[in-house]
């Protein structure tokens, strides 16, 4: 065991560092704790680091299903009910506009396999929700029916990015057909047991609300695996459909988030960035930016004209455009997969991977540098007169 | 004079004399007092961990609040208190307007001009942009 615990060490030390510097830097810590990654993954090695180890995998595995669960889980099912037309419309343009743009570059312009392109336009697919949540809150938009509907529609994208990734690499055999099956039958159940469970069993200091969830979570993940699929669709699926009882549950929310920042995700971005190969990525750029370039140009052309849609003031209409590019958690997540099935080789996961960091990065930036704060102020010379800010509605509180 | 006074609070020692400032020149001219703390947001952020940020920081900066709210009560001033979300001197200015606050009080922190430099400063901002009066104090 003397090796065991020196390397959980090791981790939880990588762990410990990348959140302080997420802290000093202000920015998540996904991205720092996969960029640790990189460094240690160049630094110490693969091997040393132990990243092929069961009790490793697992954990980073565990990490990534709780961590999609609670993506999904922050849905607003009351909004999704009133705005799911129009959020789904939206929502499919942003998943389906890089997808296809992503996997057509790849395929066309960089040479990949076919099962290597599609991957790629799933890892490209991506909208962080909570960062377009972030900025909804911050421009008072989400009271609005436009920020209702943009909200809800990045579930859309984000659900369209987990289905691509759980069913276009599945050979579609019996056992797809079971998981499928099975998905259906306990999202059906699920819903209507969860609250019944916790109302009769939960608030305990054993926490079965926890074990309830982790139960059906490892239990569907072990379902589509076995169907060759990937667990994070079902955790996701899952997470949506107890948005309305486990959501709400900010206690239990809590908990679930202690867990997952605590102990498990870092072990899933710092493995996540330790297969990243720097020299492979300076050797050849070209895959990172063309992924990058369209990733960001697509999601402009089929974002942007639905925000003009809704009559958003052109700056926030851009801004929240362009943080809708950003998508660590699932960019990841889809890129891993691709490593570990063998649908994408070393070189080409590495430019996935620098590219959804990227994109975490760069449109931030420019959105920051262009739009923020400095658009939402009185211009020069224009003391009390309209602006940004005088023009929307009041933030609200959510809680 | 002043009818209505915005300022900014983030706990610091100088928002603290902001404060202070800001209750006794409400007092001497009868005027409601606004108090805004902002959630500043993760500048790169991400799934979940975002709305984490979020929820944690509009508790903090709530309990910030709550010992204000008595010191305005036991001082007879009309105050209310809010907390906002994004980078703070807009978020300053914003409410300033939304209020039609006639001065804007905030703290300056005295930071090094390295700090200054890596961080900005809220205050400089604020009386950059301002479109009415601002009174800082250090």
């Amino acid at each position: 065991m003397t090796e065991t615990w020196a390397l959980a060490a090791l981790w939880l030390g990588l762990a410990l560092f990348a959140g302080l510097v997420s802290i000093w830097l202000r920015v998540a810590t996904a991205l720092s704790e996969i960029v640790v990654g990189v460094v240690a993954g160049a630094v110490l090695g693969t091997v040393l680091l132990g990243v092929d180890k069961e009790w490793i995998k697992f954990l980073a595995g565990a990490g990534a299903i709780v961590l999609t669960f609670l993506a999904g889980a922050e849905l607003d099912p009351e909004v999704f009910r009133r705005k799911w037309k129009e959020a789904t419309a939206v929502g499919l343009i942003s998943f389906f506009a890089p997808f296809l743009g992503c996997t057509a570059a790849a395929y066309w312009l960089l040479g990949w396999s076919s099962d290597a392109s599609w991957l790629a336009g799933v890892a490209m697919s991506t909208t962080s929700v909570a960062v377009v949540y972030a900025v909804m809150i911050e421009f008072g938009f989400n009271t609005t029916d436009y920020g209702k509907t943009v909200l809800a529609a990045c579930f859309i994208t984000d659900l369209g990015t987990v289905v691509a990734l759980g069913l276009l690499f599945a050979p579609f055999t019996l056992k797809t057909l079971l998981f499928v099956g099975a998905l259906v039958v306990v999202g059906l159940a699920v819903p209507w047991l969860t609250p019944r469970f916790f109302k009769r069993y939960g608030a305990r200091a054993s926490e079965l609300e926890a074990k309830y969830l982790l139960v059906f979570l490892f239990g569907l993940g072990a379902l589509a695996t076995w169907a060759d699929s990937e667990a994070v669709l079902p955790a996701y699926v899952l997470g949506m459909l107890l948005a309305g009882t486990v959501g709400r549950d900010h206690v239990l929310v809590r908990r679930l988030r202690t867990l997952c920042f605590g102990l498990l995700t870092p072990f899933y971005f710092i493995r996540a960035g330790s297969f990243v190969s720097l020299p492979a990525l300076v050797a050849a750029p070209a895959a990172f930016l063309l992924m990058l370039v369209v990733k960001v140009a697509t999601k402009v052309v089929g974002v942007y004209p639905v925000t003009q849609v809704f009559r958003s003031p052109r700056q926030e209409g851009m801004y929240t455009t362009l943080l809708m590019s950003t998508g660590l958690t699932f960019g990841t997540i889809s890129s891993l997969f691709g490593l570990s099935k063998g649908i994408v080789d070393q070189s080409q996961y590495s430019a996935l991977v620098a590219a959804v960091i990227a994109s975490a990065v760069i449109p931030t930036l420019i959105a920051n540098a262009w739009f923020m704060p400095r658009h939402l102020l009185p211009k020069a010379g224009t003391a009390g007169g309209e602006t940004g800010a005088a023009v929307r509605p009041a933030p609200s509180k959510r809680s | 004079m002043y009818r209505k006074i915005l300022m900014g609070y983030d706990g610091s020692e100088a928002a603290e004399k902001a404060f202070e400032n800001a209750m006794q020149l409400a007092k001497n001219n009868g005027a409601e007092l606004y108090v805004v703390t902002v959630v500043r947001l993760l500048e790169i952020g991400d799934d979940v961990e975002t709305e984490a940020v979020v929820e944690n920081s509009r508790e903090y900066h709530r309990k910030l609040l709550t010992p204000l709210r008595h010191r305005a009560e036991q001082a007879g001033i009309k105050a209310h208190f809010e907390v906002a979300v994004g980078h703070p001197a807009e978020q300053i200015i914003f409410h300033a307007d939304r209020h039609q606050a006639d001065l804007i009080v905030v703290g300056d922190r005295g930071r090094s001009k390295f700090a200054r430099l890596l961080l900005g400063s809220v205050s400089k901002q604020v009386v950059q942009y301002a479109g009415r009066p601002v009174l800082v104090v250090r």
